[in-house]
């Protein structure tokens, strides 16, 4: 036996590990696999980092010549009232959207996770279009519906509806998750214990699915705050955050442009801790199971 | 039994909803006729417009056409000469370029990821999440900044003395939206490898190992195989949007570019031209169903799950 | 901010709402005459305006001299204000105000009214050439409809450290020298007219819209593309066009002079300007009054205030262009006039002013084809 794998490990040398030998290539292959892992979190982070740091320069477009450090870029943008206008929009169609999505998402993944029937996977298909139809078409079917068909001038209503269909999957799919690890005997623990169907959802189901739900709303809310091509197309006249800035670099100025910007890393950095650490959100990003 | 012995309202509500076909009416039913108005009318009104009539003004003349589907191809050239098809190709090319290049730099950190687990998962993860969840237009407004002829990454490489002038891959261009492209769909690609290879049973890996079977060996015949529903579905992730990307193109172009999905908002923004915006849509949208279908061959929905 | 809102849903309304709350707004005003101040507005008449971004910095001051409320909604391109009005929107507004070549398209599409000239005083006060201009450009049969509020030109910007003595023509965005450097003008109209000019088609400028034959666009497109590998890129963006500028991504580009004059407000002292000697295209902004507007006389009062002698100076000065009043000198220091104040009228003579296209669908798909090359 040893013989054998002795035979089999020096093959395995020769063939693989060429001139280096299968522990060094294990360890350099280590190594690499971090390099790579390391440069790819620098790759994400860099050009953010850059725009924060410039939010805080005179110098707003280039990092040399280095001119000084300032506060005032912050300042003008929290002065400017139209802006701030725009950022109470996207808050406003934001929140709604993602509760529109959240109660369609929550009772959808009832249905997906527990009942059976026809066209089931034509809806599941359905349920996750929203998410990978390019903005832009989605932008423009939905502009020409409500202009060219419906009659209805693009406003904050068609946004807030926008959104709420571009949010409802990514709900879905979190709630579903959740319910398809979901222990069912505890709810026939319940039922056995004589609690109706009411009480059982709100004693035993809910509490269990509420990191989900909340993982589902607060995801749909991003998505709603931070998309700007759906929004472009269905604002009619009035501005979101994302249009405002993105009319800023049309017409406007730099500085407060990085300002806003790094304002939003800052402020979403702070909500996504919170919410890995309270929500437990990781585990139904990828997909895993909860350690329950 | 115990709805006989809950009485009232409640009991009632209850009871009304016993039945497996009422608790589908109310479960899928609101969800079904949202989507339905907002989702699929859209969609189909869209296709119908691009098989209809319009006039200058650009209002709908309910009449039937392949006129609208001609024009995209006409130009002074053949077909393949037009500018349709040329940013047609041209979105595909940098699409598939982005989504490969997001799955050969996923697949390493996905691996790595799996494997430890525990705290620096979580950590890699917040890390790897928090520039996806800041706005799309933020990410595409930083990547902005770097390029250019003169742009940060440029200014860098030369006030370091690393090169003598500033070095024309980082200027604007394809090269630059394939970057923001990455930049901005990576996170896709690396949740669905994850979540395919956090299912992977590593000593299935070891076992090939043992029995002789060279790294690249393992890789193709153990690996790949059971990772290939998270590579499809994080390949369909990263493809369908950036076919129709338009703010990375845009920013990150210079006006160079010409991606479909900005052919498509020009005309519809300068013009209302909806009849062509329609018909150009209908290609992103075909191209769309083909690539899920393709997907589906390989992968069923449930496995689409988990981003 | 629930204020917006109501504004949102009553514009959303359309018409109907919007004359019910007037009318219900102005019976209150008058049945509690001197209580109005505590109503909040609730009797004070609306303008809703579509214009550019400067034009809200002067919200305030009309309202006071009016007393009227005003909404403003910031747009970034004429082509969208005008896009918006003919979907529908200029139910919304009173006042659009684009650039001069969408005056007639607004004409054609019958969106717009005519001039209530008592309520603009400050018309008789403007460089004769704009008179002339609103009596021919904004006019149809005899009427007027559209009065010019400011103006500007396009020409070349360079940074004279890198370019000391350029040649003053269109050709230097094509000069090989300075390959990499060039900037174009991200825009169909500016840039084929442009190339146009450059060409020696001046002959298709002098109508009532610019019309260029199959053949000339032709070439054109050609030229165009043949100075594509030159280029550092399209830019039509202010903002994005200075940020180029100043970072040193390019060194010569076709722009519109206000940028230069608020890099030269910045302290930018090393960029210059020519307007080349084939052409310049000059722009003018036109502001027009919505056919379904309910309170035109007032609309038209605002428009008169915008080219007022001292709002028109502020208005100069915030967007770095003249106005089309030579009065607003009088309120601009001699540093100020020199930048964005009076200017020559004779000068005015040479400009060619922007125009609606003829066919405008194959410059579109010309600009494409360049775009794609």
């Amino acid at each position: 036996m040893a013989t054998e794998t002795n035979t089999d490990a020096t093959s395995a040398k020769t063939r693989t590990g060429g001139l280096l030998g299968v522990e060094r290539t294990d360890a350099l292959l280590r190594y690499g696999l971090y390099a790579v892992a390391g440069g790819l979190l620098v790759f994400l982070w860099i050009p953010l980092l850059v725009m924060v740091a410039l939010s805080f320069m005179v110098n707003t477009s280039t990092l040399f010549p280095f001119k000084g450090v300032t506060l005032a870029n912050y300042v003008a943008t929290f002065a400017d009232a139209s802006l701030m206008r725009a950022l109470l929009h996207s808050i406003e169609i934001a929140t709604i959207a993602a509760l529109i999505a959240t109660v369609l998402g929550v009772l959808a993944s009832f249905a997906l996770a527990r009942y059976d029937f026809p066209y089931k996977e034509l809806y599941r298909t359905l349920g996750i279009l929203p998410m990978v139809i390019p903005g832009v078409i989605m932008g423009i079917a939905l502009l020409i519906y409500f202009r060219s068909l419906l009659s209805v001038t693009p406003g904050f209503w068609t946004v807030v509806v926008t959104h709420s269909v571009y949010g409802f999957p990514f709900v879905l799919l979190l709630v579903t998750a959740r319910l398809y690890t979901f222990d069912r005997s505890l709810e026939e623990a319940a039922r056995d214990l004589g609690a109706d169907p009411l009480t059982t959802f709100r004693d035993v189901t809910f509490p269990i699915l509420a990191p989900a739900i909340g993982a589902g709303f607060l995801f749909a809310w991003i998505r709603s705050f931070e998309d700007f091509i759906r929004a472009f197309f269905v604002k009619g006249t009035m501005n979101v955050l994302t249009t405002s800035m993105f009319s800023m670099i049309k017409y406007g100025t730099a500085p407060k442009m990085n300002a806003i910007s790094s304002f939003i890393v800052f402020v979403i950095a702070v909500a996504l801790v919170v919410a890995m650490n309270v929500g437990n959100v990781t585990e139904y990003v990828a997909g895993t199971e909860a350690d329950e | 039994m115990s709805t006989e012995h809950t009485s009232g309202k409640r009991g009632q509500l209850i009871r009304a909803f016993s039945s497996t076909r009422r608790r589908l009416g109310l479960t899928v039913g609101p969800s079904l006729v949202w989507l339905l108005l907002l989702l699929l009318a859209p969609l189909t009104f869209m296709v119908a417009v691009s098989f209809l009539q319009v006039n200058d003004a650009y209002q709908i003349i309910y009449q039937p056409t392949l006129a609208n589907y001609g024009n995209l191809f006409a130009g002074p050239g053949p077909f393949w000469e037009s500018s349709f098809f040329k940013s047609l190709v041209l979105s595909y090319e940098l699409a598939f370029v982005t989504t490969v290049v997001c799955l050969v730099l996923a697949f390493p950190l996905a691996y790595l990821l799996a494997r430890r687990g525990g705290r620096t998962f979580k950590f890699v993860i917040f890390l790897v999440l928090l520039p996806f969840f800041t706005m799309y237009l933020v990410r595409a407004y930083s990547w902005f900044l770097m390029f250019g002829s003169n742009g940060v990454i440029n200014s860098t490489l030369v006030t370091l003395g690393v090169v003598s002038g500033p070095v024309h891959l980082f200027d604007f261009g394809k090269f630059a939206i394939v970057v923001g492209l990455t930049h901005a769909y990576f996170p896709y690609m690396l949740l669905s490898l994850y979540a395919s290879l956090d299912g992977l049973d590593f000593s299935l890996v070891e076992a090939a190992r043992d029995l002789g079977a060279s790294r690249t060996e393992t890789l193709r015949d153990i690996i790949v195989p059971l990772v290939l529903p998270g590579i499809i579905s994080g390949s369909l992730f990263v493809f369908v949007p950036s076919l129709g990307a338009f703010i990375t193109p845009r920013f990150l172009g210079q006006g160079k570019v010409l991606m479909i999905g900005q052919l498509i908002e020009q005309r519809i923004d300068s013009l209302y031209a909806i009849n062509y915006g329609g018909a150009a849509s209908m290609f992103i949208v075909v191209s769309i169903v083909v690539a899920f279908a393709l997907a589906f061959r390989y992968v069923s929905i449930e496995d689409l799950g988990g981003f | 901010m629930a204020a917006d809102h109501t504004d949102e849903r009553s514009k959303r309304g359309g018409t109907d709402r919007r004359t019910f709350l007037k009318a219900a707004g102005a019976t209150g005003a008058a049945g509690l005459a001197g209580v109005a101040g505590c109503l909040g507005g609730g009797g004070k008449q609306t303008i809703n305006i579509y214009t550019w971004e400067e034009y809200a910095n002067f919200k305030d001051q009309i309202e006071n001299t009016l007393d009227i409320k005003l909404e403003i909604t910031k747009g970034t391109s004429s082509a969208k204000m005008f896009s918006a009005f003919n979907s529908g929107q200029d139910a919304q507004y009173d006042i659009v105000i684009p650039n001069n070549n969408y005056i007639p398209k607004l004409l054609d599409a019958d969106l717009i009214a005519p001039v209530k000239k008592d309520a603009v005083p400050n018309f008789g006060s403007l460089y004769g050439k704009f008179k002339e201009f609103a009596n021919s450009q904004f006019a149809k049969g005899g009427t007027m409809y559209g009065i010019p509020i400011r103006f500007g030109w396009y020409g070349i910007s360079y940074d004279t450290r890198a370019i000391p003595n350029p040649k003053h023509s269109y050709s230097e965005l094509w000069n090989k020298d300075h390959k990499g450097n060039i900037v174009q003008y991200d825009n169909h109209f500016k840039a084929i007219s442009a190339t146009a000019l450059y060409l020696g088609y001046t002959d298709a400028f002098k109508g009532d819209r610019v019309s260029l034959t199959d053949e000339q666009l032709k070439k054109c497109k050609q030229k165009l593309i043949d100075e594509k590998p030159l280029l550092e890129g399209y830019i039509a963006a202010d903002p994005t066009y200075i940020k180029s500028f100043e970072q040193g991504n390019h060194t010569i580009g076709f722009s519109g002079r206000n940028e230069i004059v608020e890099m030269w407000s910045n302290g930018d002292d090393w960029v210059d300007y020519y307007v080349p000697e084939e052409g310049s295209l000059a722009w003018f902004e036109g502001a027009a009054v919505s056919k379904k507007s309910d309170n035109k006389e007032l609309a038209w009062k605002v428009v008169n205030e915008y080219i007022s002698p001292k709002i028109g100076a502020a208005l100069a000065k915030a967007g770095y262009s003249p106005s089309c009043n030579p009065k607003t000198q009088q309120n601009l220091s001699k540093d100020e006039n020199k930048l964005y104040g009076a200017i020559e009228p004779s000068r005015l003579d040479g400009f060619i002013p922007f125009k609606a296209i003829e066919n405008e669908k194959k410059w579109v798909s010309a600009w494409e084809e360049v775009k794609t090359a």
